[in-house]
């Protein structure tokens, strides 16, 4: 560690050498001029028409507007030090300092990252958040794109949100996702981060973004793109902005207000933003956001010096939705039931709600002598807290609604070999759940008035059900550096640095004791199997030890669990870019060192000796590396191809067999390894727009951990799984034709590939009570397999990587003049898969009681169910309009306006089984699922001043 | 401009009230206690028992008992069921909900609307003792295996049980050894069956019984599948060397490793296998058995001679509780204190609690 550290010292000194090694030469000529070309980072296309402007201690001496091929040259000025700014629409303006030391200053290219500036695309990240249900099994969101002037990328982006679309199946862990240089993928889950500043919209819109294998300045990157968001002040559009929003999908309004002052004269420039989502919407009950945002920050800069400091966060809560099954979604007569609400005197009221409060602090330096060089160092700051209500309950029925011990298919199934039987009962429960009478409402949703009545009649006050909030809360302390060389006209050279601290306690505290007096911090599943001895039921071993009796727990008391995910991360990188003539190249590497552990805070009754203090530390080397070779052709052709090898540590929260109550660790715990490469054609030119990608990525070893109840072993077992590895290949088409009138196009996108399981993974089952291993064996069913149907005919199952589809197709117009434009396109996405649970694809689950197995239960147990494909409509329209110097306009949405309610976008498989009546075989319970809303639309008013 | 103003201004109103509530609600108040109900009974216990007739009857017009709560399952001896009674007996209601002492404690006053619900007997119908099984009162069971079922449906219980006051513990009652029902009483002829009942002066009789399943997923009636832990299985070893009342996951566990029940067939009446399970032992985990909580009969025996069982559940949280020596080897009695019911014409006990069980003296038999 030490010397790795020393290594990266040394790397960031030798660049700082080399940059201060360049002096001014005294024979030189006194005059010069600057010349270069600007380009798109996408692409590299020329950008005609761009402003550049040379200013020197505040003034603007010269300004010129690139020629058509996107070349400028700026002759006659005097020797000296200059601030060069850059802008174009479309694009985040640039801002360089150049030492003009005579002769003809040729900055090469200039990049300008592509903008997304327009309203329309106004996209909410909240639209993937709401999905982060840790309990029901689907636990992530799907990777956001930003538009660009990309035609796939932008169509992605915007178009294909609604169904979770995932590009190229990759989940969003793979996605980089940075602020100010520093990445911030969640420690423990390596999830996007977007929820950290949602509703912040206009401060963070300026940002730099990559797709696939490209690499970014701010980092090398994964195999699925890196977003790099500014952030600071001074990348913030000048001016005030005032915006109204309203939309049926998710919140009813939105009101934001942004003030930027822009770079003042004194170097200074500062940015207040505050915004508010509030409200439900038409589709899924008891979603509601009462959520507020806040950023403050102000920029100086000087000579070669700019310095940033600003500070954000968005507190606030918003209700979760759950998913259910087929049948209580028939019962209700509704594919959006949300079983995570009911009525409290009267009131809707959501068990679910997300409670956060985490701030986030930069200070961020950039050294920047000249065009040449410059140095980045952001101090990056999270702390706060992060809280997920839940009802907990002990020695009391289940209180949520959609329990299957309270639908008909418990009491009565068609085929005779559930061995369920009763129709009478099953027309009762199907009675609770069909009548719209007011009174029913208390079975078809939480019975909030039945928990407190329970509490009240406990006998001396203790809760049976209470609202707990389970709480993630982070410590981060991120230190990066950026450095971009340009040793010469062919070379150009970003490198870095980083170090990570994460310290995140995970407990859960009592949210609201539903009129119980107190609750008990006992181990309700630890009781199951040992009721009479006390001390095995504590959660809090030292508390009972010293005091003679559990812990009595009040409002706002800690219980349960405690524990400290103690994450450490560091590594360097660099990335070489080559450019000779039409060619250009790059080679890029990085190497790291990541480390973590659980630290206990309480001792649990189960594991005295393995439940306080550290865990043993679990250390990974990583490192990877990427190549990319491009060739322009000046009439807008573009050929690239690019590969990458990438060794990663897995995550803190799939390392651990049941880190609430044990240090354990998995066996074969290892780096992730991927291999990937990409061929990509484009074309750019007239208005014609087209890109034709092929990837093709390999990822092994992954791992995966989940609990559940296991009827065979009659107690909570956790399931942990190594050597899991896909494969994910396809086509990207994005391809984009001006028509006939002007101001008219037309487009298409094409996204096809197949995202599969490749290996047999093995699994070790263990009682969650005792850590006894009940099974350790491979999963031979989560892979492709063979199976004879009923004429002996043998086929051949592939399985496939959930949850996105793996066709989707989009062709649209696209109407843009005179301020106006209208859009309209149609979608077609299909094959997209449930997740599999990996319990189904063991042996004994195939086999059932006997333990024999027949291709019949093989085909059964193993399938892995395909969603019908979808088709939807949409269509935004928009203008906007100047009135003395400022802006106003609105943009409307209307999304699936054939309102199709039956689409799923996700969901996944139950744990348990059911024995046929004849104990042969099993049957699995329902599955799961999410839909996609109906039509909806999505109305944004904004003024700019 | 201001038409769109107002456009927006009317999707905002298309947003329905009930939305906004969780957004507004910084605080829930909390509900009203539930309401007290007074129903008129139209029989007694006693005469809903009457009505059986050997077969299970479905009950066709309104018919209302009323009784108090007598029997608790938040120790877990009871499961999914309670039992009430009034002056004329006592009798079974098969709620089939989990942990129901939360809404029906004891004490509490219960009225019963036995419309729609069906009357039927569970235990011995027929043989020797034949129509001397326990009188309940439950859902009906298509099914046939049994002649009712458990309610388990919300809205099932919620429309046919009602509560009415919360009332002080019922006082068992004491009957005399010739008081206790004789092996051909029912719920018809002894009112005491199906009631809360203290038994006094119990001496320990050294026999058990426990039913084994080596795989509970498999058929329950195959002998392969059974091991009858009785005073036959073997005749030398009547208690098997359970000191427990019953036994856990965990205890069973520790029981079965030990080696004693080594010499027990699996076998099912007269079908024996000739398979004993010292055969299964394999690495001395016995890994074809299937670890699991179970109920043990403990049998114990009056001073004139009647034997009294008592069962307990494995999945009780007092399962495991050690019997006191001095009770095992018979130099103490105790009085027990439970539901008492019948089984192969016996007098078969469920208590409560483990507080349920004293010394002849009063004193308890755990603190």
């Amino acid at each position: 560690m030490k010397r790795f550290i020393i290594a990266i010292l040394m790397l960031l000194t030798a660049a700082g050498l080399s940059a201060q090694d360049r002096r001014v030469d005294d024979r030189q000529p006194t005059i010069g001029s600057v010349k270069g070309t600007v380009v798109s980072r996408q692409g590299r296309a020329p950008i005609g028409g761009a402003v550049v402007t040379l200013l020197s201690e505040g003034q603007e001496l010269y300004s010129l507007k690139t020629g058509s091929d996107g070349t400028f040259q700026m002759p006659n000025i005097a020797n000296g030090r200059y601030m060069l700014t850059f802008s174009a629409p479309g694009y985040t303006a640039s801002v360089t300092n150049v030492l003009v030391e005579g002769f003809v200053r040729d900055l090469m290219f200039i990049t300008l990252s592509p903008l997304v500036t327009e309203e329309r695309t106004d996209v909410d990240d909240d639209n993937f958040i709401e999905f982060d249900l840790d309990d029901s099994g689907y636990s992530d969101t799907p990777s956001i794109l930003f538009g660009s002037n990309d035609v796939y990328d932008n169509a992605v982006s915007y178009g294909f949100s609604s169904i979770r679309f995932k590009n190229r199946g990759y989940n969003s862990e793979l996605q980089d996702v940075m602020l100010s240089g520093v990445r911030l993928n969640d420690a423990l889950t390596g999830y996007s981060p977007y929820s950290l500043w949602s509703g912040l919209n206009e401060v963070m819109r300026s940002k730099d973004v990559t797709s696939g294998l490209q690499t970014s300045p701010y980092a090398i990157g994964g195999f699925n793109g890196v977003t790099n968001i500014l952030g600071n002040p001074a990348d913030v559009r000048p001016g005030l902005r005032l915006s109204v929003l309203s939309n049926s999908a998710l919140y009813r309004l939105r009101l934001m207000a942004t003030y930027s002052s822009g770079v003042m004269d004194n170097g200074w420039s500062y940015v207040v933003s505050a915004s508010a989502r509030l409200g439900g919407n038409d589709w899924v009950k008891g979603v509601y956001y009462r959520s507020f945002a806040y950023y403050a920050g102000a920029e100086k800069s000087w000579d070669a010096h700019r310095i940033s400091l600003f500070t954000f966060a968005t507190p606030g809560q918003r209700g979760a939705q759950n998913a259910s099954t087929q049948e209580v979604y028939d019962l209700m007569g509704d594919n959006m039931y949300n079983s995570n609400w009911g009525y409290q005197n009267g009131k809707m009221r959501n068990a679910r709600v997300r409670k956060t409060f985490e701030p986030i602090t930069v200070l961020k330096y950039t050294y920047s002598p000249d065009m040449d060089f410059e140095s980045a160092t952001t101090l990056l700051w999270r702390t706060g807290s992060n809280g997920y209500t839940a009802l907990d309950w002990y020695d009391a029925p289940d209180p949520r609604p959609d329990y299957y011990k309270n639908l008909p298919s418990y009491a009565f199934m068609e085929d005779e070999d559930y061995g369920k039987s009763n129709v009478d009962k099953a027309d009762w429960m199907r009675e609770a759940w069909v009548n719209r009478l007011p009174e029913y409402a208390g079975y078809q949703h939480i019975d909030w008035d039945r928990l407190y009545r329970v509490n009240y009649a406990a006998a001396d006050g203790r809760a049976k059900y209470v609202q707990e909030e389970r709480h993630v809360d982070q410590n981060e302390l991120n230190l990066a550096e950026t450095i971009k060389w340009r040793a010469n006209e062919h070379n150009l050279l970003h490198a870095g640095a980083y170090f990570k601290w994460n310290r995140s306690e995970n407990y859960k505290k009592i949210a609201d004791l539903l009129g119980g007096r107190y609750f008990l911090d006992i181990d309700s599943f630890a009781e199951r199997d040992y009721a009479i001895d006390p001390v095995k039921l504590q959660n809090d071993l030292d508390y009972y030890l010293a005091h003679g009796e559990a812990r009595k727990l009040y409002l706002g008391d800690k219980y349960g669990y405690d524990y400290l995910a103690q994450i450490r991360k560091a590594g360097a990188w660099v990335t070489e870019n080559f450019e000779w003539g039409g060619w250009s190249a790059n080679a890029a590497a990085s190497v790291g060192y990541e480390t973590f552990w659980r630290d206990g805070l309480v001792r649990k009754g189960l594991f005295p000796d393995d439940s306080r203090g550290q865990s043993r530390h679990a250390n990974f080397l990583v490192y990877s590396g990427k190549v990319g070779l491009a060739y322009v052709i000046p009439t807008g052709h573009r050929f690239s191809v690019n590969a990458g090898y990438f060794n990663d540590a897995p995550t803190f929260n799939q390392s651990f067999i049941s880190p609430r109550t044990r240090n354990t660790m998995m066996d074969g715990l290892t780096t992730k390894k991927t291999l990937s490469a990409d061929v990509n054609y484009q074309f750019n030119s007239m208005g014609y727009n087209l890109r034709l990608t092929g990837f093709w990525t390999q990822i092994k070893d992954q791992t995966d951990l989940m609990s559940f109840y296991d009827d065979r072993e009659h107690t909570f077992t956790n399931f942990a799984m190594t050597g899991i590895d896909q494969r994910h290949m396809g086509i990207e088409l994005g391809v984009k034709v001006p028509l006939f009138a002007q101001g008219l196009s037309a487009s298409g996108i094409l996204s096809m590939g197949e995202y599969i399981y490749t290996s047999t993974p093995h699994m070790v089952q263990t009682i969650d009570n005792s850590a006894e291993i009940v099974h350790d064996e491979d999963v031979p069913y989560w892979k492709e397999h063979t199976v004879a149907d009923e004429n002996g005919v043998v086929k051949t199952y592939k399985h496939y990587v959930p949850s996105t589809p793996q066709l989707a197709a989009q062709i649209g117009l696209n109407y843009n003049v005179n301020y106006w434009y209208l859009e309209l396109n149609a979608q077609y996405f299909a094959h997209s898969y449930l997740d599999m649970n990996p319990g189904y694809r063991t042996h004994s689950a195939v086999g059932g009681p006997d333990g024999i197995e027949t291709p019949a239960e093989i085909a059964y147990m193993a399938a892995q169910e395909e969603f019908a494909p979808a088709f939807l409509l949409n269509a935004s329209i928009g203008k906007s309009w100047y009135v003395n110097n400022n802006q106003i306009g609105f943009s409307l949405q209307l999304n699936n306006m054939t309102n199709n309610r039956g689409v799923k976008t996700g969901g996944y498989e139950q744990t348990r089984l059911i024995d046929s009546s004849d104990k042969k075989r099993s049957y699995r319970f329902d599955s799961k699922y999410f839909y996609m809303q109906g039509f909806n639309y999505m109305l944004n008013i904004y003024f700019r001043f | 401009m201001k038409k769109i103003l107002l456009f927006a201004a009317s999707l905002l109103l298309l947003a329905s009230c009930e939305e906004w509530e969780p957004v507004l609600a910084f605080k829930y108040d909390a509900p009203a206690p539930e309401p007290v109900v007074t129903m008129t009974p139209t029989h007694t216990i006693a005469q809903l028992c009457k009505m059986y007739d050997g077969a299970p009857l479905r009950i066709t017009q309104s018919l209302i008992i009323s009784g108090v709560v007598v029997s608790d399952d938040q120790p877990g001896n009871f499961y999914k069921t309670l039992y009430i009674q009034d002056e004329t007996g006592g009798i079974e209601v098969k709620i089939g909900r989990n942990s129901l002492y939360n809404l029906y404690r004891p004490g509490q006053t219960l009225f019963v609307q036995c419309n729609e619900l069906c009357l039927g007997m569970y235990g011995f119908k027929s043989g020797t003792y034949g129509g001397q099984g326990m009188i309940q009162i439950g859902a009906t069971d298509p099914t046939g295996e049994y002649e009712t079922s458990y309610l388990e449906s919300p809205l099932l219980v919620d429309a046919h049980v009602f509560k009415g006051a919360q009332g002080p513990l019922v006082n068992p009652i004491v009957p005399t050894e010739a008081q206790l029902p004789k092996k051909s009483d029912t719920q018809v002829t002894n009112s005491l069956i199906g009631k809360y009942v203290t038994i006094k002066g119990l001496t320990y009789d050294n026999e058990i019984f426990c039913l084994l399943y080596l795989d509970s997923t498999k058929d329950k009636k195959a002998a392969t599948n059974n091991v009858f832990l009785s005073d036959t299985n073997p005749a030398s070893d009547p208690t098997h060397g359970i000191t427990t009342w019953a036994m856990s996951k965990n205890r069973m566990t520790q029981y079965l490793q030990s080696g004693r029940w080594d010499a027990c067939e699996v076998a099912r009446g007269n079908d024996h296998t000739g398979v004993f399970l010292k055969d299964l032992r394999g690495d001395g985990t016995y890994p074809e058995v299937e670890k699991n909580a179970y109920s043990v009969s403990h049998n114990f025996v009056m001073d004139g001679g009647k034997t009294v069982v008592i069962r307990t559940s494995g999945f009780s949280k007092f399962g495991d509780l050690e019997i006191p020596k001095d009770v095992l080897n018979g130099s103490r009695k105790i009085n027990v204190t439970g539901i008492l019911t019948m089984y192969q014409g016996s007098i078969q006990m469920t208590v409560n609690s483990e507080k349920d069980f004293t010394y002849e003296d009063g004193t308890p038999l755990y603190n």
